[in-house]
């Protein structure tokens, strides 16, 4: 299955990715031509790329079983006052709200946790379901 | 991502632009260490023309310091300023590093 080219209407932007690390900059790339079009600031298009690419890593790292090639969609919209992401996958389901915080400690840090942990606090809401072999995650950002 | 390098008595400076997130931190981080093993004992890393950081990208940056002070050298980072600098704070890597404002401190500094 090819992946496809970006789409858009007015308010919407998606684009169907392959499940490499290399094409998360093709998901960047959207979220900057959208954010420039409908003037985000830098600090919603700071908030949606680093959330875009913990996510995304996650699925892409550890969602599969096995090495197949498997599409992963992403798509903004424009919604009142936020912009509302959605990401869906057909991999194993993992709920990024499950993650836990990292522990704060004097100990030197590693990255593991920090990820989801970012997620969390550069948007204002997320809502996680798997449904019919497709997990589908919502993150909501105030413009 | 674009790396700069410039070395300035003795201190490399690597000046960083773009996004350093998934699908640029192994190209800046296996740079860095490159430098490190090449013998370069004193490194500024410049983030002022980053657009934003990911924990990929921190990796990068946490292994790159680790590997610098098992060679009794110095790294430090400059130009943490804006959405890069609130990014150190939310994942709390601010105290995990020398930071210092401008290049210009960074090099003074490190070569003392």
């Amino acid at each position: 299955m090819a992946t496809g080219v970006p789409s858009q209407t007015e308010s919407t932007g998606e684009i169907r990715i392959a499940n490499k690390i290399s094409e998360i900059a093709r998901v960047a790339d959207l979220v900057d031509r959208f954010g420039a079009r409908h003037k985000f600031s830098n600090e919603v298009m700071v908030a949606l790329n680093v959330s875009l690419d913990e996510i995304l890593n996650n699925i892409i790292s550890y969602g599969y079983d096995d090495t197949a090639h498997h599409d992963i969609l992403v798509r903004l919209t424009l919604c009142g006052g936020n912009v509302e992401v959605v990401v869906e996958d057909d991999g194993r389901p993992f709920d990024p709200r499950l993650a836990p915080a990292p522990r704060s400690s004097a100990k030197p840090r590693t990255e593991g946790g920090v990820g989801l942990h970012f997620v969390r606090s550069l948007t204002d809401g997320h809502e996680y379901a798997s449904r019919d072999g497709i997990n589908r995650l919502r993150l909501t950002k105030k413009l | 991502m674009k790396l700069v390098e410039e070395v300035t008595e003795d201190v490399t400076v690597v000046e960083a632009y773009g996004r350093l997130d998934s699908t640029t931190a192994k190209e800046f981080g296996d740079r860095l260490i490159s430098l490190i093993q090449a013998g370069r004992s004193a490194i500024v890393v410049d983030l002022k023309n980053i657009a934003y950081i990911s924990s990929a990208g921190f990796r990068a940056l946490l292994i790159a310091n680790k590997a610098t002070s098992e060679r009794q050298g110095k790294l430090a980072l400059c130009g943490v300023i804006g959405e890069v600098k609130r990014l150190f704070d939310i994942g709390a890597f601010t105290d995990e590093f020398l930071i210092y404002p401008t290049q210009a401190d960074g090099i003074g500094k490190l070569r003392q």
